[in-house]
């Protein structure tokens, strides 16, 4: 167990910045999740913090000590990777044990080590088996065998959960949990999929074309996005925005939207004429018969265009006018494309964000 | 004939547009290729002097060539170039092919460097090479020993050097193309293998050992027996670097593919040629049914 740091840290491909001014401080035993869409740059975090790639300009350090001029094999990290890069001309026991192998410990302590770990991921009939013979999650299992079976003081992954179809990747979600419990090492973990990070992570780090968007708890991140980018990455179905000018003050305060629409923000305190993104969580509108709404909420009507039922709820996509909204409820009306439908929505969950600075306001 | 055309499946009209095309080059290679390898079998039971009346003798051929001193002696020759060129230039192509892959200024370059001699006349580089070994004070290779004080070397001339001094040139125009294909084999080992195992604390030998080398399995089969059918049939080199006369002196270079050309184009026994040629034939044949075996095993 170990803490992480990086400070200042620079990436440049040639001219590219792939991570610009990076900065976190990693817990003991915390588990850190990276998330953003391709090529904003948490991969490339993780593999300097890997030692894979050289760090252009900052610190990184682990328990401590600065490790940018450290090899990879002297940093104490295991790391699991997302094509799992099981060696297919080994068993799973000899998979397991290279790293130990390549320590040269004595024999029995290896087989010791490695039975231990295979125990713990359920491996222990697979270990004489090639990595061909076995399903995706089975490799998945042995990737994060030969991680655990070297203690070492930091896990890194990299997406190592994308290749497994949506149920294993559920399954092998609750698993890693389990395992990070149990081991209680610190991780680092990579992924594309907000839903895998709000699910593992202690702590979010949302990242967007090489920056830092924000770090938070998972619970953070969804009430407080600190940015629009946040506010759309996190959640699902993503958040409806509308986008326009404030106008009044006070109890006229409204928005304007650019498509002519106007929105009663009743008590919203930001200046008058201030460009604006309204951010509203589909999670949050409530299907409302009347087109007033309640005090303390706000209303928005629109026009069905979609109806996709999910069995527990049915998301409708709708025309609001200034764009696109998505909604969802739970009960059991019936709707069909073209149907109005009014929108009710508590005035405390609306997410406000600045249009140029995209800076929560 | 439309009417035909249009009650063929999908598949069947497939099947014909790519046999139509496969024609030509089919007929070619039955006409120039397999019909005289089989007419070979049939030639090499004749007793035939190219013009002449075609006599039938059986396996005479055989039994004449099996009784000939030189014939073992040529065979033990032929296999010698196989069985030390494969290896040392195997050997010499990995390890450029190894550190050729760790750099990324000059790779295309240096590579292209490796791979011209393949693509140069064997002949026009065995005259340089020959060159190369001449006595003081042309040959190269001697006055690079007088330097270091080494006494002069008979090379081509003599008995125990000359087939390596031969196989020199040949195992140097065949790098390039091993490297080539090496550096491809290291290539399409996926990097995250090299990355797992570098962290996981693997030093360069046990990457080397553990990972790169069972990875490249297939490529070193595949090299093996293409190297080792290029050796066996080794022929322009000897026939034109060997010293007093081809293949000498004393025979001691000679391979069986020049003891055929001997046979039929200065002695004019077709049929004990197309004999020999069968024998060769019949090496080859094993080596690559062995390597269709090594492969087979590797899935």
């Amino acid at each position: 167990m170990a803490e992480v740091s990086l400070q200042g840290v620079h990436k440049l491909f040639g001219s590219v910045t792939a991570v610009e001014d990076f900065n976190l401080s990693i817990g003991s035993s915390e588990f850190v999740v990276f998330v953003g869409p391709s090529g904003c740059g948490k991969s490339t975090t993780l593999r300097m913090l890997a030692g894979l790639e050289d760090v252009s300009s900052g610190v990184i350090s682990i328990d401590g000590k600065p490790v940018n001029n450290v090899h990879p094999k002297d940093r104490d990290i295991a790391m699991v990777f997302q094509n799992y890069a099981l060696y297919p001309h080994l068993n799973v026991f000899d998979n397991i044990s290279f790293g130990l192998r390549a320590k040269r410990l004595p024999k029995d302590e290896i087989t010791t080590r490695t039975n231990e770990a295979a125990d713990i991921l359920g491996l222990d009939e697979l270990l004489k088996r090639r990595p061909g013979e076995l399903s995706g999650g089975q490799k998945q299992r042995v990737a994060m065998g030969r991680a655990i079976v070297r203690k070492p003081k930091v896990f890194l992954f990299d997406e190592p959960l994308s290749n497994l179809d949506a149920k294993l990747r559920h399954k092998m979600r609750a698993e890693m949990k389990l395992l990070h419990q149990r081991v209680q090492t610190t991780t680092v973990y990579v992924t594309h999929d907000q839903v895998e990070a709000m699910t593992l992570a202690d702590r979010i780090v949302i990242m967007n074309l090489g920056r830092i968007e924000q770090v938070g708890t998972p619970d953070e991140v969804y009430k407080h996005p600190a940015s629009q980018f946040v506010a759309s990455f996190i959640g699902s179905p993503a958040m409806n925005f509308a986008t326009g000018t404030i106008t009044g003050t006070g109890s006229k305060a409204a928005l304007k939207t650019d498509s002519g629409e106007g929105i009663s923000l009743a008590g919203c305190d930001i200046a008058e004429g201030r460009r604006i993104q309204l951010g509203f969580r589909p999670e949050h509108m409530m299907l409302a018969k009347a087109a007033k709404p309640a005090s303390g909420h706000i209303s928005i009507g629109a026009h069905i265009t979609v109806i996709e039922p999910m069995g527990h709820e049915t998301v409708l996509t709708c025309d609001a006018g200034f764009g696109e909204i998505v909604g969802k409820y739970e009960g059991e009306d019936r709707f069909t494309p073209g149907d109005a439908a009014n929108f009710h929505i508590r005035a405390d969950r609306l997410h406000y964000f600045d249009l140029d600075t995209g800076l929560r306001i | 004939m439309a009417d035909f055309w249009n009650k063929l499946t999908i598949r069947q009209k497939l099947a014909i547009t790519a046999w139509l095309f496969l024609a030509v080059p089919l007929v070619f290679y039955i006409t120039i290729r397999f019909y005289p390898t089989f007419e070979a079998f049939y030639v090499s039971t004749l007793k035939w002097n190219l013009l002449g009346a075609k006599k039938a003798i059986g396996m005479k051929n055989y039994i004449k060539i099996f009784a000939d001193e030189d014939f073992w002696l040529v065979l033990w020759n032929t296999i010698k170039y196989a069985l030390v060129g494969v290896p040392v230039s195997m050997l010499i192509a990995f390890i450029i092919a190894y550190w050729l892959n760790e750099i990324d200024f000059g790779h295309d370059f240096i590579r292209a460097m490796y791979f011209i001699p393949f693509l140069t006349t064997a002949v026009a580089m065995a005259w340089v090479w020959r060159w190369f070994y001449q006595p003081l004070p042309i040959g190269y290779f001697n006055i690079m020993l007088s330097w270091v004080g080494i006494p002069q070397q008979p090379f081509l001339k003599s008995v125990t050097q000359g087939l390596y001094s031969i196989m020199a040139p040949a195992v140097w125009a065949g790098l390039g193309f091993q490297i080539v294909i090496f550096i491809a084999g290291i290539r399409a080992v996926p990097r995250s293998y090299f990355e797992a195992a570098e962290i996981d604390g693997a030093g360069r030998w046990q990457i080397l050992r553990e990972i790169t080398l069972p990875a490249l399995k297939p490529t070193i089969i595949f090299l093996t027996v293409v190297s080792t059918i290029g050796f066996l049939r080794i022929f322009d080199q000897v026939y034109t670097m060997s010293a007093d006369s081809a293949g000498g002196p004393l025979n001691s270079t000679k391979p069986l593919v020049l003891m055929i050309y001997e046979f039929a184009f200065d002695e004019f026994k077709l049929g004990r040629a197309s004999a020999l040629t069968v024998i060769l034939f019949l090496i080859l044949l094993v080596v690559s049914l062995v390597q269709l075996w090594l492969m087979r095993k590797q899935k």
